[in-house]
This record gives structure tokens, sequence and C-alpha cells, in this order.
């Protein structure tokens, strides 16, 4: 699957720019703050039917009412043409061939993506929010069942804290309508549990590969799913209970997951120097591309932010020699610097196509 | 638009305040009772303000009504043992419209949805409780959409009335509601009805 042609309309710093991108590496080159990131975020938009980085209003142009991006994509040998059109808190219009879908959650993994940003370390140094966001944007795109699951346990996590807000102090909580809450919680808290354990069981070995390979092998990593909800999640939630009405929220849950990131069996956020973070964080996101591939008829686009912010240049050939030697299909690169970027991509020998980027204007060089 | 009335850009403004009705159209239909006698005007209008006045909430089910009871509570045909519960009276209506059911029903007055500020105590359940109470139901329908808040709805009722011992169903899923209820068409909501399927929780 690739990317063969995509129009932005208002999308953050472009007005309107059409850019026809190869089907194996583009590389996008230009100085700071022109747009290079900006329009991987609307690659990643068409696929994900949102954006990388911030909410729609802020994706919109400042100024602008709406906008819209349309990407030509081929896949299966098949052309296909998909369409957004937002106007921010409005409904968003997502449209594969001109005809609009009837809920987002249809597009979601039809054509996946992995993007890989500098700000991915957030992953090791931040809360469990982000870990769990990562494994749910992997899940989602492989398993439409678990997005609908996901998607219903948020819901009403969601009423169910409202809920419990909203009980004047001194007063009874009506325990009749929590009770249907819990229930409610059981099959789709079961569900992502279930695929969140074998995925990242799946996860675990390619991840231990790839970092063994950025890294020379020189220390042991591990990446170990966590979730405190047993067998009987119906008695802890009713167990918590006092403790959720005190703290007017839902303390148990698969909402609390989280990842535990080991180097040499102890806390990488604690212990791991910069370049081993930042190898770690690679390797992982590298394994989220590697798992959405394995399970996938199609292969998901690329988006490579930065990256030499995180390698130097040896180690970025040395990856781009691996992702095009196991004909990972498309890939979108950004970087600052164009002769780095054109040595490197001229030493591979395949085609590729460069383009330059100058306060939101895309040329092809 | 430019109004050199101050009182005709007043009616104006009124029949557009309702919904689907633009600034065109509340023009087009001032200048149409202008063309009209005074007291056809009047006659426009008397019919709508004495509704207004003397409309009644159903004691029984809160479905609209000119008396304490409405017209499909005071009905002898009507079974007395069936009671649909729908979230609001244009879902009554589409009901009805089927001419596929003989039972009576329950508005509802919404769903569950503590992120709207609605909560158990803000609907009609407590008077439910009390007709069931009374032992002439055997058979509850919950017409209420598929939705999360919905569900949530169904399951709270059935869970309340469930040591009544009485059947609780809910009208087929999998068939299109297109969303609501209310446009749902009408053989495939009837039919739903017909072929409405026990309610089952996991208690
Ligand atoms: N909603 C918006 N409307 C207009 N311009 C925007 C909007 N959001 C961001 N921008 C502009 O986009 C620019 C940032 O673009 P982008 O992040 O793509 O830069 P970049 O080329 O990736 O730079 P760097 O090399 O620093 O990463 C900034 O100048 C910012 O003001
Ligand atoms: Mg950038
Ligand atoms: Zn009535």
């Amino acid at each position: 699957m690739h990317l063969k042609e995509i129009t932005l309309t208002h999308f953050k710093n472009y007005d309107i720019q059409k850019l026809e991108a190869g089907p194996f590496l583009n590389c996008l080159t230009g100085l700071n703050g022109m747009g290079k990131t900006n329009l991987l975020d609307a690659i990643y938009y068409l696929c994900m039917c949102k954006s990388n980085f911030n909410l729609d209003r802020d994706t919109r142009q400042f100024g602008k009412e709406f906008f819209r991006v349309e990407g030509h994509f081929v896949r299966k040998n098949k052309d296909e043409k998909i369409v957004c059109k937002v106007i921010p808190g409005k409904k968003k219009v997502f449209e594969a061939n001109d005809v609009a879908y009837k809920k987002l959650s249809e597009h979601i993994g039809l054509f996946p993506v992995v993007m890989i940003r500098p700000g991915d370390t957030s992953l090791a140094l931040e809360g469990s929010e982000d870990r769990r966001r990562f494994l749910d944007n992997t899940l989602c795109q492989l398993d439409v069942i678990y997005l609908n699951h996901l998607i219903t346990y948020n819901k009403i996590l969601k009423q169910r804290n409202i809920y419990l807000k909203s009980i004047p102090y001194g007063s009874r909580p009506n325990e009749q309508l929590l009770k249907t809450y819990d229930l409610q919680l059981l099959e789709p808290a079961k569900y992502i549990q279930v695929r969140r354990r074998e995925g990242l069981e799946e996860l675990r070995p390619i991840f231990n590969q790839y970092y063994a390979r950025i890294s020379g092998g020189a220390e042991q990593v591990d990446c170990q799913y966590q979730s405190k909800v047993d067998e009987n999640f119906e008695a802890q939630l009713e167990a918590v209970r006092m403790k959720d009405l005190q703290l007017r929220r839902t303390t148990v849950g698969i909402h609390k997951d989280d990842l535990i990131f080991k180097l040499n069996d102890y806390n990488l956020k604690k212990t791991g120097s910069q370049g081993q973070l930042k190898s770690y964080i690679l390797s992982i996101k590298l394994a989220q591309y590697e798992y959405i591939r394995q399970h996938k008829e199609v292969k998901p686009i690329l988006l490579l932010d930065d990256i030499f912010d995180k390698l130097d240049a040896n180690r970025v050939r040395q990856l781009l020699e691996l992702l095009l030697e196991n004909d990972f299909g498309q890939i979108f690169l950004t970087d600052t610097h164009e002769s780095r970027t054109t040595e490197i991509a001229d030493s591979l020998e395949r085609d590729y196509k460069k383009f330059h980027v100058e306060k939101g204007r895309i040329e092809e060089k | 638009m430019n109004f050199s009335s101050k009182l005709i850009e007043e009616a104006v403004q009124s029949f557009a305040s309702l919904p689907g009705i633009g600034k065109k159209s509340a023009l087009r239909i001032i200048l149409h009772l202008l063309n009209q006698d005074t007291n056809l005007t009047e006659q426009f209008c008397d019919p709508i303000l004495k509704m207004r006045r003397h409309i009644k909430t159903c004691k029984e089910c809160h479905n609209l009504s000119d008396a304490e009871t409405c017209e499909i509570c005071i009905n002898i045909h009507r079974d007395k043992s069936l009671i649909c519960v729908v979230e609001n009276i244009r879902d009554l209506m589409a009901i009805e419209d089927t001419g596929q059911y003989r039972g009576r029903y329950h508005v509802l007055g919404g769903v569950i949805s503590p992120i709207e500020g609605v909560g158990p105590q803000d609907l009609n359940i407590e008077t439910l409780e009390g007709r069931i109470a009374k032992g002439d139901v055997k058979e509850v329908i919950m017409a209420i959409s598929p939705t999360i808040e919905g569900e949530t709805t169904i399951f709270y009722i059935s869970k309340k009335i469930k040591e009544k011992n009485i059947r609780v169903s809910t009208i087929a899923r999998g068939v299109s509601f297109g969303g609501e209820l209310e446009y749902a068409d009408e053989v495939t909501l009837g039919r739903s009805i017909v072929a409405r399927v026990p309610y089952k929780t996991n208690q």
C-alpha cells in the first residue's frame, strides 16, 4: 500500500498544497518551522482520522473555517480516494471513494500508519496514559472489535465518573446505577485486557530483536504488560466502592493498565542513559511497525519525523537499509539538513523522491 | 432583511424562531396572513394558544393528553398487561403510527446520562414502578435507542423491576433504527415490536 498523492487545504501552515509521493522513500527537507512535521501529520490524519499532535481546532489553519485533506492511495492494487473534511466543532466527514463513512471506526486500520517522532520519549518519561495510547493505537489498527470495545469502555467510564462527581456530599449514592455501570464495563474490559496481553506477548520478541540490533546487544531489555484487573473485575469494582465514592472516580479498571519498560532488570526511566532511552524507544516503535505489518495484508506507511534527532547519520543509514531491504513499504522522512539526507538516500541506491519545504510550500527537487 | 414595519419584523422573527422555518418562509407566511381577513389570523392563532394552555401530561404514562389520562390509557381495548417504555413522545408517536402495537406506553422523558445532567431521578422511572406494583402488568417492552446510555437505562430499569416477576423484552436488535427510533420506517419498527426478544442481563 502507498500514498500516491495528497492535497492539503487549510491544514496547519498549508494553504493549498499538493504533493505527489513516490512508492518507496520520500525525503522532506527544510528549515525549522517550515511545515515538514505538519505534512506527516496530514498523512497520519488521513489514516487515523485524527492528528497525532493537536485537536482539530488547532489543526485548521489560523483564521480559516475548515480544513480538508485528500489522499489517493494504492491499496491491494486498487486506487482509493480518501477525503476528510473537518469543521472543528461539527461532525467530521470522512469519505472513501466519494462515499461517506457512517462511523469513523470503519476507516481505522484500512490504511495502517506508524509515526516515529522525537516526542516519543514521553513513552518512557511520562505517565501511563502515553503507554496505553501506544498499545491502543497499535491494537485499534489491527482489530476493529478492540476499537469498538475501547470506545464503549471509555464512554461508560466517563458516565460513571461524572456520576460519581455529581453525587452531592453527604447524600447516598444510587447503588443500582453504579452496579449497572459496573456490569456494563465487564465485557469490554475483558476483551481489551486479553488483546493487550496477547499483543504485548507478540510485540516483545520483535522488540528484543530490534534493540539487540540497534544497540549491538549490549543490554538486556524487556517490556511487560501490567494490569491490576483480575478474573473477577465485578468484585474488584465493588471492593473499591468506598474509595471510588471518596475520590469521586473509578479507581480500578483497564484504564489503569501500564507497560513496564525494563533495562537490565531495572526501570528504564530511572536508570537508562540518554542513548539507551533513544534506542529503546526507537526499537519499540519499530516493533510496533513490524507487528502491525505482520498482521495486515498491507504494509503500513512509516512516518519518520526528525529521525536524525535520535540517531547519528550512520545509524540512520543502517536503519533505512534495514527497512528497505525488508521491503518495508512506503516511508516519509523529514530532516533539516538537505545534504545529509541526500547523501544517505543516494547511498541506498533505490528510487527516492526529494522535496523541499519552505513556509507551507512544498517543491519536488 | 429590511422591514419598514416593526410589527412585521417581530412577527417574522416569531415564525423564524420555529424549527425548520427561515426568515424568508416566515415573511411569506406573514404576507399570506395579511392578505386574508383579520379573523382568519385569529382562527389560526387560537388553537395554538388553547393547545398550549390546556395540554396536559397523562398521569399514567406521561403521554400528551387533553385530560388527566390520555386516550391510550383510557382505551379499554388496549392491553393493560403490556407496557412499552419509550424515551419521548416522538418515539411513542412513531410506534403508534405502525398500527401494530395494542398495548400501553410509558414515556421516560430521556435516558440516563450523567454527562447531560440526567440521572434516574430525573426520569419517569418511579411512576413506572408504581404502575407495575399495581399488578396488572405482565410484560415491559424496552423500545429505547441502542446507544450506551440507552443500554444503561434498560439495564437499570430491568434491575429495578426484576423482583416483580414480569417479562422484560427489547425490540429486536439488528433492525436498523436509522439512529433514533423516530426515524425508523414504519414497517421495520412495527415488525421489530412484534418480533421483540426477551432481555437478558448477565445477572
Ligand atoms: N493551525 C495552524 N495554522 C497555521 N500555521 C500553523 C498552525 N499550526 C502550526 N502552524 C505553523 O506551522 C509551523 C510548524 O510547522 P512544522 O511543525 O511542520 O515545522 P517543521 O518543518 O517540522 O519544523 P522543525 O524542523 O522545527 O520540526 C509553525 O510555524 C507554526 O506556526
Ligand atoms: Mg518538525
Ligand atoms: Zn396515558
